[in-house]
């Protein structure tokens, strides 16, 4: 067969979300490939400048909807970084677990949807059914289960529940259970490592380069976790290690997000124990000086930046939000070269995207 | 008794009776009239007659229970991956006995679509498509006998088909063909490739399995169901044979395009890959027919590996036969459920490369195990 | 003091003391290379945090200080190109991370209004391709010598910037 150029999207049963992935095949094997985004474009960023800043979070809840605690957390970070707001401790540890039980419900929902690509519906419906321990403790906290409007200026919203640090404590032992025994069914399946290994190589320098952050960077051996390297919040204070893996194939951003869900289980032990109380919340004021605020989150997909820029009003003048996922789709056309059409869902599958944040 | 006395006791049965109405016409009515019903009963009883009655009626039996068996596949298959998944399968339809009328549900749900054929399809090859894939694999299951005396082609004589071996596996092996041809009619490039991965697919996994066919019927010294079978009254072939049982078991799986050799109907690749095209009935008969060579492939690995009919005379040899097709079935779906796909390049490698090799390796040992006279 | 010209910094850093001090603190060191090689057109060092710095410079210099920041200086990783426009003039705004020193550098341009052009960088990191095209698309900074400007996020043939103050 010729050469010729394939749609896949943006109507399309694998793709999650809404994107267009133009590839140029021959017989069966890419020779060119194009992303478009831009299909599910809301409009935020113009969005924010008209409203106020607490009015703003449940729009940022919504940038990424798979993990909509961390962009409520980064636009808090940043315009308390604007202000000049005090958070209190126990406000940032309650934050921290919070952060870390979502980036437990994102990675499964990776791995639930990246097993049904792959034909493995087991997978699917297992990675499903224990991210529902982590919804319904999120559930308790917030009051609702996909977006959660949680976090404040100044602190979190409410105070925890009765029992919740039993229950987290709950939920990490039966998560640690099921994560050895995802290791059996993914790590121990022939069929899974021959359509993993080797594939969507990108290699360490074309990933600094083109600006790839999250798993697929630290999946090509650079060790950078934001969470370390940078710290905000309390994650000083809390010990865990950044996890890499060398190989730079879909294997090993498969391996770095297991991995880092073993980490989050360390992490939300360690906040259980060393919640300290105290109030959860102070009050910011109402109108942000002139300035500007930034902040910076390790998204479970990479590295998510807010800047924020105020005038004075109790509205931003300019909010500008980037988002990993939208650089990291811009690398993938150096992953898919050469690889078949087959491979294309290993590949995207293994990036984790979410376009609600990639088109903002 | 077999089932070709069986139906001409039914058939001759039938026809005694609506002779009775025919002379009975043809004394009523005058002459230049009435000796035409007489002539139509005499015809009517007449062996030739009788014997294609019969034999139309035993197609219509072993078409039915070939029927309802493929239902309880599907709802077998269906119950079963909502066990693994951790939910209850079809739960409503039929509550009381666990939901096996989901499959009519949707049966008459096909039925009632509306058809539509592409524009620009062709429209002889769309049409004939579905027929030949369909009929060609109902005829796998006319030459596969469930026991001495339940098969299609026993005459007065007993025997089965002389060669039934050989007709089972050559109808099986025309379904490429009319997946090449439903692939490229629907005028769609998704389903071209699909179809020209399927036929690609399953032509590469003919190869290993008739070679492995071929070392069991050096062993059974003969080419119908019924010699092959007896021929294992001392031990199933699957014991002696069982590098072979293996890869055709393997084989099988890849024919019928279950998981984890299901790449070219692949969801998440191209849609449904080359049945896209097809709505309504003629897309529930391609899914019926998936079941039905799940069904003849099961069936065929029973009688050429676990003894076929053999078994304790508690039960008629009939359930025999259909509980050792089950278990093979309930082999295939567990590991259908457990495994991702593979891709479709790493497939035929798998079936080149590996597949072949050792079905020639299990052809010498048929062949080493026959010269030593064990057989 | 008009809008953005000073976040909430902590104390400014002094360019006496980062030209004499050698290498105290990474954040002095990375100023103090950048205006010895970029004098005339640097300006405004402040320390906005542990760890972040920000510096103002001029757009002619923008593509030379880049390449120079990815070369010697180790900033290997573009973290993100905003856009913001003021009354007078269009501020783009370059957020650099160091991996190997653990630095954030916020270097800021501006481009008049009624020529908004800056040179692009996506030369030096590939990362800056769409981020470039982003903002062309809602803010319609052009970037010269960008591999393909074109829109992204809207349709192709939209023909206005919404992200603009006069759009509405």
């Amino acid at each position: 067969m010729a050469e010729m150029w394939i749609n896949m999207g943006p109507q399309h049963p694998m793709t999650h979300g809404l994107w267009n992935l133009r590839i140029k095949v021959d017989g069966e094997t890419i020779t060119d490939a194009e992303p478009e985004v831009g299909y599910l474009h809301r409009g935020i960023e113009k969005l924010c400048e008209d409203r106020t800043y607490t009015q703003i979070i449940p729009i940022t809840d919504r940038l990424c909807y798979g993990s909509s605690l961390t962009w409520s957390h980064l636009y808090c970070l940043t315009v308390e970084d604007l202000m000049g707001v005090e958070v209190p401790e126990r406000a940032e540890y309650i934050r921290v677990m919070a952060i870390e039980m979502q980036r437990i419900a994102s990675h499964l929902m990776w791995l639930a949807a990246y097993a049904a690509d792959l034909g493995m519906m087991v997978g699917f419906i297992y990675g499903m059914r224990d991210r529902e321990v982590f919804i319904d403790l999120l559930q308790a906290l917030s009051g609702s289960r996909l977006t959660y409007n949680y976090p404040r200026i100044g602190g979190v919203a409410h105070d925890l529940p009765h029992n919740f640090d039993r229950d987290a404590l709950r939920a990490c032992e039966y998560m640690e259970k099921k994560l050895k025994e995802y290791e059996d069914i993914y790590d121990g399946s022939k069929v899974f490592m021959m359509r993993n290994e080797g594939i969507g190589l990108l290699k360490k320098e074309d990933a600094l380069n083109l600006g790839v952050t999250g798993p697929p960077l630290r999946g090509s051996g650079v060790k950078y976790d934001l969470r370390k390297d940078m710290p905000y919040s309390v994650y000083e204070d809390i010990d865990f290690q950044p996890r890499s893996h060398p190989a730079c194939d879909c294997y090993a951003r498969y391996r770095v997000r297991m991995d880092e869900m073993w980490e989050s289980c360390r992490i939300i032990r360690q906040t259980v124990k060393k919640m300290p109380k105290g109030k959860w919340r102070v009050v910011a004021p109402r109108n942000a000086p002139e300035g500007t605020g930034f902040g910076r989150v390790e998204d479970p997909r990479g590295e998510a930046v807010m800047y924020v820029v105020g005038n004075g009003t109790d509205r931003p003048y300019r909010l500008k939000i980037r988002s990993p996922i939208f650089v990291t789709v811009s690398a993938a056309p150096k992953m898919l070269i050469g690889y078949k059409v087959a491979d294309v869902v290993a590949i995207m599958g293994g990036l984790d995207m979410c376009i609600g944040e990639a088109d903002r | 008794m077999n089932l070709y006395e069986f139906c001409y006791g039914i058939i001759h049965w039938l026809v005694d009776l609506v002779n009775n109405l025919w002379y009975w016409l043809g004394d009523l009515l005058p002459w230049w009239f009435g000796d035409f019903f007489t002539a139509v009963g005499d015809f009517a009883r007449s062996d030739g007659h009788l014997s294609v009655m019969t034999i139309l009626l035993e197609g219509v039996v072993i078409l039915v229970v070939g029927l309802v068996n493929v239902l309880n596949f599907i709802w077998i298959d269906r119950k079963l991956s909502g066990r693994i998944f951790d939910f209850y399968g079809p739960y409503y339809v039929g509550y009381r006995i666990g939901g096996w009328l989901q499959n009519l549900a949707d049966g008459i749900k096909l039925f009632t679509k509306e058809i539509i054929t592409p524009a620009k399809a062709d429209r002889v090859g769309f049409l004939v498509a579905p027929i030949v894939f369909v009929g060609s694999s109902v005829l796998v299951l006319a030459a596969i006998p469930f026991s001495h005396n339940f098969g299609i082609a026993t005459n007065d004589s007993g025997a089965g088909i002389p060669a039934g071996v050989l007709f089972a596996f050559a109808m099986f092996a025309i379904a490429p063909f009319a997946i090449l041809v439903a692939g490229w009619s629907s005028n769609n490039k998704y389903t071209l490739i699909g179809g020209m991965r399927s036929a690609a697919q399953m032509m590469s996994y003919e190869i290993p399995m008739l070679l492995i066919v071929a070392s069991v019927l050096l062993l059974a010294g003969g080419f119908s169901f019924g010699e092959v079978v007896d021929a294992q009254h001392d031990i199933w072939f699957a014991i002696p044979l069982f590098l072979g049982f293996i890869v055709f078991l393997v084989c099988i799986v890849a024919e019928v395009e279950v998981q984890p050799f299901d790449l070219p109907e692949a969801e998440a690749e191209l849609v449904e890959g080359w049945t896209t095209e097809y709505c309504g009935m003629r897309f529930g008969l391609f899914m019926m027919t998936s079941y039905l060579r799940g069904y003849a492939g099961g069936a065929l690995t029973t009688a050429l590996f676990l003894g076929g009919w053999q078994g304790p005379r508690l039960i008629p040899d009939e359930f025999w036969f259909l509980i050792k097709a089950y278990i093979v079935f309930f082999v295939v779906e567990w590991m259908r459920w457990s495994l991702p796909r593979i891709r479709v390049d790493q497939i035929l490698g798998l079936g080149w490369k590996r597949l072949m090799p050792l079905a020639i390796l299990n052809l010498l040992i048929a062949a080493a195990m026959k010269t030593m006279g064990w057989f | 003091m008009a809008a953005g010209e000073s976040g909430r910094i902590g104390p400014s850093i002094d360019i006496e003391r980062a030209r004499t001090r050698i290498d105290e603190e990474p954040e002095d060191k990375v100023v103090r290379r950048l205006m010895e090689r970029f004098q005339a057109t640097i300006s405004e060092p402040a320390m906005l945090g542990k760890g972040r710095v920000r510096i103002r410079i001029d757009k002619k210099d923008l593509f030379d200080a880049c390449r120079y920041l990815k070369d010697s200086l180790g900033f290997e990783h573009i973290s993100m190109i905003s856009a913001v426009e003021y009354d007078a003039r269009f501020d783009i705004v370059y957020h650099i991370t160091s991996y190997q020193s653990k630095l954030l550098l916020e270097l800021i341009t501006t481009t008049t209004k009624d020529d908004p052009s800056v040179d692009s960088v996506s030369s030096v990191w590939g990362g800056a391709n769409w981020q470039e095209r982003e903002s062309y698309d809602l803010m319609g900074i052009v970037f010269k010598n960008h591999p393909k400007l074109e829109r992204i996020l809207l349709p192709k043939d939209t023909l206005y910037h919404p992200l603009r103050k006069d759009f509405r």
